[in-house]
């Protein structure tokens, strides 16, 4: 029997295929150009001999400073995460939790409010509370508390409040998406049965949201190590981080197949992350990994 | 016969104010479609200013071309991206430690040919000595910057710098990213070592030089300087003189071991289409109406020794040939030959 029923293209497909599209060009083939730069001795566009070599991870490796400026970025990056979830977790739970309307409309404003204005504008307020002329030590000053500035600025510290003020929505609303779909019935259920509030949250709550966890963790853990701005303004350059470092390779080194070279390796860390995250998921969720 | 016009609609009146807004804001572009366009680079602030409003006006009438104005820093990666063939700029305007980089990796040309730009025999030695690729249109004097508030009188040394009593206070720059921070590194090696060229003394006195607050731009100095956080730091001329009438409690002192050169340097590119108009803006930019305009603006100290300033300016930029030969230049090829090194090795210090 021939098969007369002709391929039709799939409406779905269609609908997809300008984002895929989209990926394609500005996220898979400038990567794949990075990757491929991280390896090449220069420019194959401009450059007439070019070949391959392995000096710039070498470099990366051999030298104990990247390596530290590699841990740094993700010490920032889990220090930001943690306390952003300690911060963003009984936020998100309030407002997941809370049966007046007005109540979670005003608590939202009040979790996207500091997203209606730019990262630069919010890092320049903080140092204008945190700089030695800022608000607090000017504050403390006067009030006799200490003669001289503390150091709030200019230590991972102040990086560190910097990005949890700027990222911790992101892990509310991911947190309140995931917790507003946990049947209070449940909590309910172990407290009847003889748990405590704060048992029954440990055993039944927070399980049950741990998915939501390891994503807003995911997704704030890979924007601090890529962040830029706050770390070189409230660092003063002396916080050296990986986007900090391919910035200087470029704009200053001229160097972009060492750039490329650590550029890969962030991707690397953010991938190994969310393998971590998809395996640590699979075990939450009962599976051995994700299909 | 004359056809009648039919009634006015709502529609049609709306449609013709559109197309008469869209004609009008085209027309300059549209008359000018087939002007030859120079595209160059140039700083924002003051400059970018007097540049869009003055000078660049000005030289596009006369030369009936379109200077295109590329004021988003860094210039050189931006280049290095581009085709040899088609380069994205016709003349480079940066400083001279990227104008060594970029004439090592064959982006820009070293010299500029003074049959073309006949403006170049009037420009100080230091314009166009074997320190400079290009030409030298204007230079700055690094030296310390102070609060005169703050009883900080009588500094004459870069020495004073690292005086304890500047802890807390004290400024400088990210060296792998600031002419200003490389050039003082190099000051820092003649002030405690054999020379520019010894890099350990160097290294040695920046150690000695913490706690030290660092920026990455002049500009950010300057806020620094005017709110009070720094009260003492490394700074060019410019930085604080263009606060001059302000009544700003800052002031520029010129060590009496010399000022460094901080250059602002133009460069052809190889590749570039425009030649012959690419020389005419570097004569242009020489001429010493264009410098003087500029120089009172920005506080530039301009490179043509036929400049006459106002008393004013006259009075503090680098105008005559004595003032002139108290300028260090940094051997930027040198640097730039071990600026990796230097890099990693200013990071490691300067780390908190």
């Amino acid at each position: 029997m021939s098969s007369t029923a002709t391929t039709r293209p799939n409406g779905l497909a269609l609908f997809i295929l300008p984002s895929a599209l989209l990926f394609a060009l500005f996220f898979f083939l400038p990567i794949g150009l990075m990757a491929v730069m991280s390896v090449l001795t220069g420019n194959p566009v401009v450059m007439p001999k070019v070949a391959f070599t392995t000096r710039h991870y070498a470099r990366m490796i051999g030298d104990p400073f990247y390596l530290e400026v590699i841990w740094t970025t993700i010490r920032i990056g889990l220090v930001t995460t943690l306390v952003a979830l300690l911060i963003g977790y009984p936020l998100a739970h309030w407002m997941a939790r809370i049966k007046s309307r007005t109540g979670h409309a005003l608590l939202l404003m009040a979790v996207l409010a500091p997203m209606l204005t730019g990262i630069v504008v919010r890092t320049f307020a903080w140092m204008t509370l945190l700089s030695d002329k800022g608000v607090i030590n000017q504050t403390l000053i006067s009030l006799g508390l200490i003669s001289q500035p503390l150091k709030l600025m200019y230590t991972e510290t102040g990086i560190v409040v910097g990005l949890v003020h700027i990222y911790v929505p992101f892990m509310v609303l991911t947190l309140t998406g995931v917790i507003g779909r946990i049947d209070e019935r449940l909590e309910q259920a172990a407290e009847n049965l003889g748990a405590s509030p704060l048992r029954a949250f440990l055993e039944v709550t927070l399980p049950l949201s741990l998915p939501g966890i390891l994503a807003g963790s995911l997704l704030v853990f890979a924007l601090a190590i890529s962040a830029y701005v706050t770390p070189i303004l409230l660092g003063g350059f002396q916080i050296m981080t990986l986007p900090i470092l391919i910035y200087q390779q470029i704009s200053a080194n001229f160097n972009v197949g060492f750039a490329a070279a650590l550029g890969i390796i962030l991707l690397m860390i953010s991938l190994l992350l969310v393998i971590a995250y998809n395996r640590a998921l699979g075990l939450v969720s009962g599976q051995r990994e994700l299909q | 016969m004359m056809k009648a016009l039919g009634p006015l609609s709502r529609r049609r009146f709306l449609t013709a104010s559109a197309s008469l807004g869209i004609g009008t804001m085209a027309a300059p572009y549209v008359a000018r479609a087939d002007d030859p366009t120079l595209r160059i680079t140039g700083w924002g602030g003051k400059w970018g200013e007097v540049m869009k409003a003055e000078i660049g006006p000005a030289f596009e009438s006369e030369f009936k071309c379109k200077l295109q104005i590329d004021s988003a820093f860094p210039y050189l990666p931006k280049l290095q991206a581009s085709s040899r063939s088609a380069p994205i700029y016709d003349v480079m305007h940066t400083n001279s430690n990227e104008q060594w980089a970029a004439a090592e990796m064959g982006l820009v040309e070293p010299k500029i040919d003074a049959k073309l730009v006949p403006n170049l025999a009037d420009v100080y030695p230091y314009a166009i000595s074997d320190k400079i690729v290009g030409v030298s249109i204007f230079t700055s004097a690094i030296g310390l910057g102070m609060r005169t508030d703050k009883g900080y009188s009588g500094v004459t040394s870069w020495k004073e710098l690292w005086d304890a009593k500047y802890n807390g206070v004290r400024g400088g720059y990210v060296i792998p990213v600031n002419s200003l921070g490389q050039a003082f590194l190099m000051m820092c090696g003649t002030l405690f070592g054999k020379g520019q060229l010894d890099l350990d003394a160097a290294y040695m006195a920046l150690e000695k030089l913490k706690p030290i607050k660092i920026v990455d731009f002049t500009g950010a100095m300057e806020k620094m300087l005017l709110s009070g956080e720094v009260g003492m730091c490394v700074i060019h001329d410019s930085g604080i003189y263009r606060y001059d009438g302000q009544n700003q409690p800052t002031d520029f002192v010129s060590p009496s071991e010399g000022v460094l050169s901080l250059e602002q340097v133009l460069t052809i590119t190889p590749g570039s289409k425009m030649k012959e108009l690419a020389n005419a803006y570097v004569n242009y930019m020489l001429r010493p109406e264009v410098q003087k305009r500029l120089a009172e603006t920005v506080w530039y100290s301009p490179a043509n020794k036929k400049v006459k300033l106002d008393a004013k300016y006259d009075a503090k930029l680098l105008t005559t040939p004595e003032k002139v030969s108290k300028l260090i230049q940094v051997d930027w090829k040198w640097y730039n030959e071990r600026k990796d090194e230097i890099d990693q090795r200013v990071n490691r210090i300067f780390r908190a």
